[in-house]
């Protein structure tokens, strides 16, 4: 219920189309009403021979109705639908502004086909929710009691007729609907999620499957999915169509009470005979929308599914944000990072990560982090760049607790080449510009050129995700990216893995040239290379272990120096 | 559309029944209307007392039952054809994309073909669950009500009668634009589907380029032009019931003022032929405006379903063709040959000049040579993902292509750099290699042996850790490894491996190597490699350079002959100056 209100909220910044809605949905709903009783009332009128300019009257006002009622129907549905898609438009963009502070820890949660599904079919779904749920019973209601209304004037008991029918149709049959509902808990939205999930998940992981031979395999769980969801609408379908039949029945059997009761009261002498034709054709058409209001509990149900999925990840809260008071970062020179103490430990495991680490970049310096993989040197990297937020111990730049800085300030400083790196579905300029959109096509060529990406034109496509690229094309590219920002903290996360040694010397020298100034952080794999470096901060295990320059980390004869030994065995 | 055509063909039977169904219905409304009529005119005009009447109202009951029912069980069958024809089409796509090569499946965006694969199928729907059966509905009762309205009155059947022929005029002319707008309804919808896919994955990205907010917009845009997309489509739709409406109202207008007028200047008619006209003449309408309706979502599913057979009849280029040749270990790993193989990337890209060289049977061989020299365009060729542009590859002796596409796939391993983690368990993960179901003991060995057992108990829940999405993320080394895990698993005959490039601790590192060692035994190794023991380890050495074959041969004979690869083995021991 929570859910739904607060997409009401949302929705009541349309309150102009809901409003002109009903308005306009109103005046064709009386107009048909009056239309019909009119047109019943002129025949039998008719069969009276009356003066020539009665008729005239009725068949003109008949003429006038119909105008009337077809404008204003055109009208609801233009406004109605308006409103609608303009609000789910805006819902859509709620969904991914709440979505892009969660990254990257909602992957571990969320899976993207099924976020695919959730801003896609949820939030087409949520449509129902005001075309179906919340202005047609205000609509019908009102047309019914301008209907009773109006009949009470000829007769009571027809009105009373109505009135029982319109309880019955709209409010009885719905209620008894809705119970029933509720416990059969349809699992359309769900099971169209499960089927996006499984599709994309074939298209990504397309080339393994292959190799695996498992795409066979994956084709029939492909095809289980979509006969579950099939099998679901099916269902819900079909529930539709029952509640449908049973109301439209309903609201056929009050014509047979109105005929009834109507040729027993003029038998009666009560009711004046001329008004029957007129009564059946009020209770013929104030009853053809009611049959619709019995699906209104299924597409109630279906809007509170669909908003709770889309909120529960709307309301995720992520931790970093609760107790952070954004200070924008203003820093000229290239900042000095320091981390006091800092643990960190990953949902669902025991051991920690990093394990009070305590590290010092004085501005403008140069350090390597190395240490086996698994010892937390990617996990220190992303507390330096706040991507995750430490669970003890502080991470400073300047001496201001990242914690208390706006985060893009931060990254806004930062040039950084992660071990995989996204390049989006477009050209090599696109992917480029990403970096730093003034730059000009003579720049982008010659920071390609750097990386030895010579070869590449600003037109070439690059496919999703770089997929026609290969490892060390995209390390190079993303070392361009990185080039190109012009920040003054780098953070390269084994950035020349996939590079042979004679181009990732090469890129190397462009690179520290251009970052002869700045603060770098440098995980490597290869020590060779190192000696240069202002400080080695060795990892194992979650600790730093030792920290020192390169020749005093040899002197030390240590752990970097028997990794290193290690290294000179194999080579 | 033709599918659409050659489906319904298919089930025919189901038309029948709704064309049976529909003269029922026709009769019911009919009959409802007479007897309406009878009793109003009775209570009215002929002072029936009310006992009269109620065995009219009794049989006006059970009609209005068969009134509700008889849309039920066509509605049911319109589900039933509905809900085959999306399984069916659904099915094709699906067929479609699961054969296509590995070079197409990498082309355009997944969220598209996701989008594709939801959205265009579910539209299909309302082209068998309503348009069909309103079609046939509003082809019969229509008829039905207008020869009964002819024999009662020539008049009222006339003019509606020339008032009709509008209907079907308007539905055509809109009919058309609905299909057009259509498609370009559901290409909005893949587009934003494909750029939300896309920019989920590249998040991080985006927030460390401060892009976040920028993307926003251009999601913003995306959604906005999607709504706009709708709008249209549904402008249409209303533009049309509105002049169906209109046209309808007008003539039922025209009727009523016919029959009035006959009814007191001419006195041509009675009140019972009037009033059944008046009954009738909106019913007759309705159908056909429902007609429009249903046209209207005929149209826009038709839309969606070219867009379906528009996927389904891209040509599958360059797809591996493979024989019926049976491959198996036991014959032992056969040599695999290369002959003045080539291949190019379209047009002026990177290119593979003619190369050819042998792989003998467990050997351990090494690709080296600097990035963009063609190792990975080779191992691509190897694995037979894709096809060289000419020369052969031969596996025994016979051209690749020979074999069975399974034997050949169940023999080898690919270790990419790159694997694709999918979500589930660690031990699912690993199990994948394996056609088999594999014991959890296998498993476990396989992991050890891949170096990535101490990191698994490191794990709460161990091999039961979710992993891929919405699990634990794991690091580049840790992917490789599970996918090393896998070809352990697997026992194939040849392995090929781009090798791993992040650091790995001393034990894990031996303990791959004389995993490997032990893989080696049995299969033909091909690594990518990067680091220097693996080449020098190496029983045979391809030097590659800008596409080209420069030397082969040991270690030892490379350093000799080799300008180019000592060079490169000097720095890497040099490491890197700056």
């Amino acid at each position: 219920m929570k859910e739904l209100t607060s997409i009401m909220r949302m929705m009541m910044k349309e309150k102009k189309d809901i409003v002109l809605s009903i308005i306009l949905g109103f005046i064709a709903g009386l107009a048909a009403v009056l239309l019909f009783s009119a047109s019943g009332y002129l025949i039998s009128k008719a069969a009276f021979a009356p003066p020539f300019y009665t008729l005239m009257l009725v068949i003109a006002s008949v003429k006038l109705l119909s105008f009337i009622r077809a404008f204003s129907r055109y009208g609801e549905r233009y406004v109605s639908h308006r409103g609608t898609f303009t609000m789910l438009s805006q819902l859509r963009m709620a969904f991914y502004e709440k979505l892009e502070p969660l990254a990257p820890g909602i992957f571990q949660k969320y899976r993207s086909g099924d976020l695919l599904s959730r801003i896609v079919g949820d939030v087409e779904s949520l449509q129902n929710l005001f075309l179906r749920v919340v202005y047609p019973p205000i609509v019908l209601a009102l047309v019914f009691m301008s209907t009773i209304f109006f009949t009470m004037f000829y007769s009571i008991e027809t009105a009373v007729i109505l009135f029982g029918g319109f309880l019955l149709t709209a409010i009885v049959i719905p209620a008894i609907f809705a119970a029933r509902q509720r416990t059969i808990d349809s699992k359309v939205r769900l099971k169209r999620a499960a089927l996006s999930t499984e599709v994309t998940e074939l298209l990504y992981g397309f080339r393994d499957l292959k190799i695996y031979q498992q795409l066979d395999n994956k084709e029939k769980q492909l095809l289980q999915a979509s006969d579950t969801y099939i099998t679901e609408q099916e269902q819900e379908e079909k529930t539709t169509l029952f509640n449908q039949s049973l109301n439209q029945f309903v609201s056929l059997l009050v014509t047979v009470a109105v005929l009834a009761v109507g040729a027993y009261l003029i038998d009666t002498g009560e009711l004046d005979g001329i008004f029957l034709a007129m009564l059946i054709m009020i209770t013929l058409t104030v009853f053809e929308d009611a049959p619709a209001m019995a699906v209104f509990p299924i597409h109630f149900n279906d809007s509170r599914r669909s908003a709770k999925r889309l909120f529960s990840i709307m309301e995720q809260k992520d931790g970093q944000e609760q107790e952070h008071v954004a200070q924008t970062l203003t820093i000229n020179e290239p900042p000095e990072i320091t981390l006091e103490n800092v643990s960190f430990t990953f949902t669902g495991e025991e051991r920690r990560a990093v394990e009070q680490v305590d590290v010092h970049l004085p501005s403008g310096s140069k350090t390597a982090l190395v240490g086996a993989s698994g010892s937390g040197k990617s996990t220190l990297m992303q507390l330096m760049l706040y991507l995750v937020a430490p669970e003890q111990g502080r991470v400073m730049i300047n001496g201001i607790e990242l914690a208390h800085v706006d985060e893009e300030s931060i990254w806004q400083l930062a040039n950084v080449v992660l071990q995989e790196n996204h390049f989006f579905y477009g050209t090599i300029r696109d992917n480029l510009l990403l970096a730093n959109d003034t730059a000009t096509d003579e720049e982008l060529q010659s920071i390609l050129a750097m990386v030895q990406l010579e070869h590449f034109h600003l037109e070439d496509k690059v496919y999703e995700r770089g997929e026609n690229l290969s490892g060390g094309e995209k390390q190079r590219l993303a070392i361009a990216r990185a080039m190109l920002k012009g920040g003054s903290f780098w953070v390269l996360d084994e950035p020349t893995s996939s590079l042979d040694a004679v181009t990732e010397q090469a890129i190397y020298d462009h690179l520290f040239r251009q970052a002869a100034d700045d603060t770098v952080v440098l995980i490597s794999h290869r020590l060779a290379g190192l000696e240069t470096m202002d400080q080695i901060i060795v990892m194992d295990e979650g600790k730093v272990v030792e920290v020192g320059t390169f020749t005093e980390l040899m002197e030390k004869q240590g752990y970097f120096y028997e990794m290193k030994e290690l290294e000179n065995n194999l080579l | 559309m033709n599918q659409i055509k050659n489906y319904l063909y298919e089930n025919k039977q189901s038309a029948i029944y709704l064309l049976l169904l529909s003269l029922l219905m026709g009769g019911a409304i009919v009959v409802q209307a007479y007897l309406l009529v009878t009793i109003i005119d009775g209570a009215f005009l002929k002072d029936w007392s009310f006992q009269e009447t109620i065995p009219l109202l009794a049989v006006l009951f059970f009609i209005l039952l068969a009134r509700s029912f008889i849309p039920f069980i066509s509605g049911k069958i319109g589900i039933r054809l509905g809900t085959s024809a999306k399984s069916h089409f659904r099915k094709q796509l699906l067929s479609h994309f699961a054969n296509n090569p590995v070079q197409a499946s990498l082309k355009g965006q997944s969220g598209q073909k996701v989008s594709l694969m939801m959205d265009a199928i579910d539209e299909v729907d309302s082209y068998f669950s309503s348009y069909i059966p309103q079609v046939i509905r509003s082809s019969v009762i229509p008829l039905i009500i207008l020869i009964v309205v002819f024999t009662e009155h020539v008049n009222s059947g006339l003019i509606m009668l020339i008032t009709s022929p509008f209907i079907p005029l308007f539905m055509v002319i809109i009919g058309m634009q609905t299909k057009k707008k259509s498609e370009e309804q559901m290409e909005e919808l893949a587009a934003f589907s494909g750029r939300f896919l896309d920019t989920l994955q590249g998040l991080v990205t985006l927030k460390l380029f401060g892009k976040a907010k920028q993307q926003k917009k251009v999601i913003q845009t995306s959604s906005l032009r999607f709504r706009d997309a709708t709008m249209e489509i549904l402008k249409v739709a209303f533009t049309s019931s509105f002049m169906l409406e209109l046209i309808s109202m007008l003539a039922i207008g025209l009727v009523a003022l016919e029959v009035a007028l006959q009814l007191i200047v001419f006195d041509g008619i009675a009140f019972f032929t009037a009033f059944l006209v008046l009954v009738l003449a909106p019913e007759y309408f309705t159908s056909l405006r429902q007609l429009g309706t249903a046209f209207h979502n005929g149209k826009s599913s038709m839309g969606a379903a070219k867009k379906v057979a528009e996927e389904l009849a891209l040509e599958e280029d360059s797809a591996v063709i493979w024989g019926e040749k049976p491959f198996s270990k036991p014959e032992g790993p056969a040599s695999l040959e290369l002959q003045q193989v080539t291949f190019q990337y379209g047009e002026d890209a990177f290119t593979l000049h003619p190369m050819s060289t042998t792989f003998a049977p467990k050997s351990k061989n090494a690709i080296v040579g600097k990035t963009g020299s063609g190792k990975s365009t080779l191992l691509h060729l190897l694995a037979g993902i894709v096809v060289p542009d000419a020369g052969k590859i031969l596996l025994g002796g016979n051209p690749l292509s020979a074999y069975k596409e399974a034997d050949w796939f169940a023999q080898l391993s690919y270790i990419s750099q790159h694997p694709y983690i999918f979500a589930g368990t660690i031990a699912e993960n690993i199990a994948i290699g394996s056609r088999e179901t594999a014991t959890r003991e296998a498993i476990t060995r396989a992991a050890e042996e891949a170096g990535l057992a101490d990191m698994i108990m490191a794990l709460e829940n161990g091999y039961d850790t979710h992993v891929g999405e919405g699990g634990r993320g794991l690091s580049g080394g840790e992917k490789q490894r599970l996918a090393l895990a896998r070809a352990f698993l697997k026992q194939p005959a040849i392995v090929l491996f781009d090798e791993p490039t992040t650091g790995l601790d001393l034990k894990t590192e031996r303990i791959l190597q004389a995993s490997i060692q032990k893989l080696s035994e049995t299969a033909t190794i091909i690594t990518v490699a990067h680091r220097l023991h693996t080449i020098k380890d190496a029983d045979h050495i391809l030097y590659l350079d800008q596409g080209r074959l420069i030397a082969e041969g040991t270690h030892a004979q490379l350093l000799e002959h080799a300008e180019g690869y000592r060079k490169m083995v000097t720095i890497q021991r040099g490491g890197l100056q700056r």
